[in-house]
Formats: structure tokens, sequence, C-alpha cells
């Protein structure tokens, strides 16, 4: 089989579920297939926006990030759904145990796509078999449709997984670049959003065929440091490895929301922060996690956005604190103008294992209770090695509240 | 205003009082510097409203003539361009004239320099301090007070008192006392002759330091008094005012341990020098972390270790170890902090446990006291 291989350089695969959040519920309720489907973050209020929606939606012109007022006069027979995030997570983490038995090189990159790297795996058949049969398994066992993109770099296998939607499976080599890349308008390559395009069109840049033939020089002039890459991606050059650990590597942890209505009332504005500062630390503890800066984001009615950040002299994980440095920065920046959003991030954030708690001269008491447990804890683990102890949370049960954003803390839970 | 001024003289008098201005300050006038000549000499005086320097430059003293030709008055000057000129002009001795339109002219040797200047009528009129309550203290030893302490208080404002220094005078005893509840210090002196009642003041962190600077430690006199929540220190040609800061300052004597499990004496220099070198690896963000561990024969090992860096084990000697083994981690800074100020070759360090504060003295001296808390590594 190892003719399938290339003699060095590697095969990824994309996997991308479609339109995953409606894909689950239609698992869920076989029902609803066929059905136009919406799911919504929160369907009375205005910031009710579509966050994903079936085929059928679709069709009719329904879009993500779409109002939802908007996308039931295209389409008045939607059917709208709230999230339920437990359901994603569990098909999201099964779906990743599928890959996980490919191979351990995977790389999820959110709730619902992620990279694996099947170089080496002969012994499960050639690459497109491999593709074919994780295919048929994700549908048949979960019920749920994937689009695969296969490739020698991640970037020109995310492209491909995007060109055959749904349950693709397309092969993107570097010699099929100018042919089935290169045609592409602008907007549709990974990594170049609406900003960048807008920059790129200006300069006469149209296609992805245009980019690849730039000018370097301008390019660099115009993105910075992002226009060489970009136009290393346009000729299909990609370095960047297959990652497992990268969902690992976490620098922040933040939290934002839309108030109902642009305010300037303290008492609602000290209800979200307060609301804000609980979810950084449910995450914190989910990930046993502490950090060393708060930032605030403040949005205002119009669109105008500033963020604001402090570093601390020590570590901080507790919502109190989180909240305390959070005040402490609005009161200090609000210009005191109706806001439309508030967000709370805490930086420089490590894992606790790594890190080491200060003791508090009148508070320590708490932590002196537990001392014969941590020696006994510290001389098992110098018996046992590390790891053989873990940490109970019940904080589970917080995580059904509806929200429209997705956090990849679980990410790293499908290996356990 | 005139007056002619030996420029040593004035150069080490506009220090000190530079030290209270501020070019940020919510009253405009208090970015200047109030000059004042009258017939016993001249005053200069800066503020920031939480610290008044006042100097004083006698006319005469020991019968050398330091001002003359003085022709009383006063103006408020820019103090961003004062000091700079004072310290660049050519000649030994200044001339300062001020007109009744506040132009001020400063010659010294050929060089003139014309200044605009404020009426000091407009410059905020300082509480005259009735010394009713004050004690007096040698300015070296008040200088060992503030250093021995002034380092331990809060840089953070979340605790606004904790950014202060505790003194109190209780049964003819000056404590002085700060933390910032990580690490605490503190130190005792006898004070004889008080005849006031016990007193319990916080001065904020910041004034001592200041006032640290400016102090000489010839063992002049200072008088410190206190009212209306301000605090001066007086001395024959300075007043350093302060205020103080509101609230109570938490009580600290019982959170210190009276027992102690293990027990080390061990030589401060040695201990100064194999902690430096371990904190070499223990990184600031992470606490500077170092772990102390007790060994066998008298034997204490310090580690530390940076998983991305590496790590360092040195072993040290002590004089005398008893009690429990231990194995305590600690932040390197607070250790060394510590160790620094305290003046003695030899140091008594009792543990109470690995999550409990540890207490750090000189070996013959129970007057100074270092406590600091250990760090919990996950």
């Amino acid at each position: 089989m190892s003719q399938w291989y290339p003699k060095k350089g590697r095969v990824i695969f994309h996997v991308d579920m479609n339109s995953f959040y409606a894909s689950v519920e239609m698992a869920f309720d076989p029902k609803l297939k066929g059905k136009p489907l919406a799911i919504a973050g929160n369907p009375e209020e205005r910031k009710g926006i579509v966050v994903t929606s079936s085929y059928e939606a679709r069709a009719k012109g329904v879009k993500t990030t779409m109002q939802l007022w908007q996308a039931r006069k295209l389409c008045p027979e939607l059917i709208v759904l709230r999230p339920n995030f437990d359901r994603y997570r569990t098909a999201s983490k099964e779906m990743f145990q599928m890959l996980a038995e490919i191979t351990p090189y995977v790389q999820p990159v959110s709730i619902d796509e992620g990279y694996i790297d099947v170089t080496g795996t002969e012994q499960h058949g050639s690459p497109i078999e491999i593709a074919q049969n994780l295919q048929q398994k994700i549908s048949s066992e979960l019920d749920l449709p994937c689009s695969i993109g296969i490739a020698p770099n991640k970037f020109l296998a995310k492209m491909a997984s995007d060109m055959k939607k749904p349950m693709g499976i397309t092969i993107l080599r570097k010699r099929d670049i100018s042919d089935k890349l290169w045609p592409l308008p602008i907007e549709e390559m990974y990594g170049v959003g609406e900003k960048t395009a807008e920059k790129l069109r200006a300069v006469d840049i149209n296609t992805i065929r245009d980019l690849a033939n730039g000018d370097a020089y301008q390019l660099k002039r115009i993105l910075g440091i992002n226009g060489e890459r970009l136009q290393n991606r346009a000729n299909g050059i990609d370095v960047r490895p297959v990652d497992p650990d990268a969902v690992h590597e976490f620098k922040s942890i933040g939290s934002s929301q839309t108030l109902a209505e642009d305010t300037t009332d303290e008492t609602a504005i000290r209800k979200l922060m307060h609301q804000l500062a609980d979810n950084v630390e449910r995450r914190m503890k989910r990930k046993q996690a502490a950090g060393q800066s708060v930032q605030i984001m403040i949005r205002y009615h119009d669109h105008k956005t500033i963020t604001r950040s402090k570093k601390l002299p020590h570590f901080i994980e507790n919502k109190d604190d989180i909240l305390h440095f959070s005040n402490e920065l609005f009161q200090k920046h609000w210009n005191l103008e109706p806001i439309r959003l508030l967000g709370i991030t805490v930086q420089d954030v490590d894992e606790k294992k790594n890190l080491a708690k200060q003791l508090d001269l009148f508070t320590y008491e708490k932590e002196a209770g537990k001392e014969k447990l941590y020696e006994a804890m510290d001389e098992l683990s110098q018996k046992y090695g590390n790891n053989i102890f873990k940490q109970l949370h019940n904080d589970d049960k917080d995580e059904e509240k509806p929200r429209t954003s997705f956090q990849k803390d679980f990410l790293d839970d499908f290996k356990k | 205003m005139k007056f002619i001024v030996q420029r040593q003289q004035l150069i080490s008098s506009v220090q000190d009082v530079m030290k209270a201005i501020s070019s940020r300050t919510a009253i405009p006038i208090l970015t200047g510097m109030k000059i004042e000549a009258n017939a016993n000499g001249i005053i200069l005086t800066g503020s920031d409203s939480d610290i008044t320097i006042e100097s004083f430059i006698p006319a005469e003293e020991d019968g050398m003539i330091n001002v003359e030709q003085i022709e009383e008055g006063s103006v408020v000057l820019q103090a961003r361009y004062f000091p700079d000129i004072v310290r660049k002009l050519p000649d030994n001795t200044v001339e300062i004239e001020s007109d009744e339109n506040f132009n001020i002219t400063i010659k010294s040797g050929k060089a003139q320099f014309n200044l605009n200047g404020q009426d000091a009528n407009e410059y905020p009129h300082l509480p005259n301090l009735q010394a009713e309550n004050s004690f007096d203290i040698q300015s070296d030893l008040l200088k060992d007070l503030i250093k021995q302490t002034g380092f331990a208080v809060s840089a953070m404002e979340t605790r606004p008192i904790l950014t202060g220094v505790n003194i109190t005078i209780e049964n003819e005893t000056l404590h002085f006392t700060a933390t910032d509840s990580h690490r605490l210090a503190s130190r005792r002196v006898p004070l004889e002759g008080v005849t006031s009642d016990s007193s319990n003041i916080v001065v904020p962190g910041k004034s001592l330091n200041e006032l640290n600077k400016i102090l000489d430690d010839t063992g002049e006199k200072v008088e410190i008094s206190v009212m209306n929540n301000q605090i001066l220190f007086r001395t024959k040609y300075l007043h350093f005012l302060s205020r103080l800061l509101d609230g109570n300052y938490p009580e600290t004597s019982r959170l210190i341990p009276d027992q102690s499990q293990t027990v080390l004496h061990v030589r401060t220099k040695e201990l100064i020098n194999t902690i430096d070198r371990a904190s070499l690896l223990a990184k600031e963000e992470r606490n500077n972390v170092v772990k102390l561990t007790t060994k066998d024969n008298q034997l204490l090992q310090i580690t530390s270790n940076s998983p991305e860096v590496g790590q360092v084990a040195e072993e040290i000697s002590v004089q005398s170890l008893e009690g429990e083994n231990l194995k305590i981690s600690f932040s390197s800074k607070y250790m060394l902090d510590a160790l620094k100020v305290i003046e003695n070759d030899e140091v008594i360090i009792k543990f109470t446990g690995a999550m409990r504060p540890f207490v750090i003295q000189p070996a013959d001296d129970d007057a100074i006291l270092q406590l600091i808390l250990p760090v919990r590594t996950y």
C-alpha cells in the first residue's frame, strides 16, 4: 500500500462535519431530516442569530450569523432550535475518537473540524480508502455527514474539504492547484477574511491565482508578514505540522456577551460583569488554570471597540479577583457612552500544575488545613508517579445554558 | 524678594524638596517650588499633597554665611527647570530675585535666567503642626527601621491600608510593621521618656521611602509628631510632612507563629548566596520559587526547577538543625529581601510546616522579625 504515500512529504486529512449542530439535531430526532432547520442563540432576544442551519434552510438563503427575523422572512417554515451543547460535545468527542483510532496525530481545531496526519498508516489502506471508511463510519455510527479533504499539507486539506459538501471526499495535490485552487475568488481562501479581501481587491488581486502570482513586496507592504504567508499558501506551501497538543496550548480564557440593549445602566453592567467573571472562573477551573493578566473589552453602541488590560503581580483564578480587576479597568476606561458588548479575558494563563501558589498571611489556614493531605499526596506521587490524583468537579451542570459561542475546552477530552 | 546663596547648599536643598514634587498633580501650582526668604534664611517647599517637604537654608551656620543680601519675600517657580539650572550654573554663588510681577531672575557668574513665576499666596498653606504628641529618634535608627520594614509594604491597591507601614507606640516601645500579606517585616525599638499614650498609625510606604532618601545617617535628632491625619518628621533644617492612611491596620501579631517544628541556625551570607544562585532559574512570573529540603548531617538542600530551562541543586551546611524534617517552597525574592536587611552574620529560621509562615530573625536579636508565607506547589 505504501505506493500511495509520497516518499517524502505527508498525507493530511481535514475532516469537516457538515452543518454540524443541525446534523446532530437531525440524528437526534430523525423527523427533522429533510426540513429547513436553524440553530439560533436566543430565539427571543435581539442577539438571536443563526449559528448554523441545515442544507434545506441554506437552499432558501438562510446564512450563518443572519438575524433570526431575516431568516424567517426568507424561509417561513424554518424550524428554530436552541443549541444543545451537550449533544454536540458528545458527538464531537465520538467523532474525534474515531479519528484517533487511525493515528495519534489528531489536531482538533474546533468542535466540528480537525486535521489528521495519516502518513505511515499503510495498514489502514490507501488514503482514499481510509477517508471513505472514516466517512462511512461517522455516517453509519453517528448518523452525521462530513467532508474530507486529502492533501499534502493542512492548508490544502482545508481548502479541499470545502470543495465538495456534504459528504465529499476531495483530493488536492500540488499539481492540481492551478486548476482547482487558483480559479477561486480570493475571499474563499482560508485565512482571507473580509478586511484582507478588501485590501487585496484594492490592488487588483481578485482570485487565488492573482495572489499566488502577486508581487511579494507589495503583499508584504499591505498585509505585513501575513502577506508572505498567504502567498505561500496560495502556492500550496504550508509547513505547519499536525500538532496533537495544539489544543492544549491556551494563553487566555475569556467570555464576552452582548447586552439585550445598548445601555449605560450601571446595574445591568454590573450584573453582566458578574456573569462574565463567573463564566471565566468556571472555564479556568475546568482547565485547572490560573492567569496573570486581566483584559476587558468594551464595545460601544457605535461599534467602536476598546480593549484594556492589566498585568498583575500574581496569578489569579477566582471570580472575586477576576471581577475586582475587571471592574477596576472598567471604571478607569469606560467613557460613559452606551455599551453594546462587554468581555472579560484572563491572559497569561497557565495550568496550575506548572505554577505555585503564594500563600497569604490572612488566609493560609485554609491551605494549611490540607497540609497532611498534600504530604500524603506528595509521598504517593513520588512512589507511583505523577498524575495519580485528579480533582473532581461538579460544575458541568452549568454548561446547559444556551450560548451562541462555543469553547474548545473539552476538545482535549477525547483522548481520555 | 532677593538673596544670594551658596550654590552647593541650594543644590542639596532643591534635590530634597524635588522628592515631593510631581509633574502630575491635580493642583497645578503644586508642580512649582515655593521659595521664601526672610532674615533667618530661605525656605524651599515642595508638595504633591500627599507629601510636603520643606528645606531650610540658614543665613548663617557655625559662623559660615550661606545666604546674604536678603530682601524678604516669596515666589513660586517652575520646578521642572529649576534643579537643572541650579546644577549647571557656573559660579559658586547664585543670586535669585523676583519682582512684583513674579518675574524671576537667576544670576550666577555671567549666566542669567529669566523665569516666569507665580504668586506664592496661591500656594496652599501648610498645616501648622503643634508638637504636642511627639517623640525624638536618631536619624540613623529611623533609617534602619524604614529599611528593615518598608520593602514589605504592598505594591497593590487591592487593600490600600497594606501600602503603608504600621507604626505603633506602646509600653515605651516603638514598633514598625509592614506586610503585603505574603511576607511581613517588623522591628521594634525601645523608646524612653515618651509620655504620650499608645498610638497606632499607618504611614504610606512611599512617604517613608522618600524620607529615607533625604535623611542623613549622621545620627541627628528627628522629632516625630502626629496630628490630624498627618505625620511630621522634623530635623534642624528639614520638615517632612506626610498624610496618614485611613483605616484600621490588621492585627498581625497573632498571625505570627509562636511555636516551631524545625529550627535552623545558618550563616546569613552563605544562605543569601545559595538562594541567589538557585533563583537564577526561578522565574519571576512563577513566584521565583525555590525549594528548601532538610537533609541529614546538618545539611540543607536548595533547589529550583523551571521545566523549560533546567534545574539547580546546592547543599549548604548549617550551624544547627533541630526538629522535624521539612520540605518547603518559597519565593526566593521574598527570602533575599528579608535576609538582606538583617545585618547579622547568623540567622535563626523557625518553620512550623510546609504550608505555614516561617520566621527569620538575627541569631541574637529578636527585635527584628521577618516572616514569609511559603508557596504551595500544586
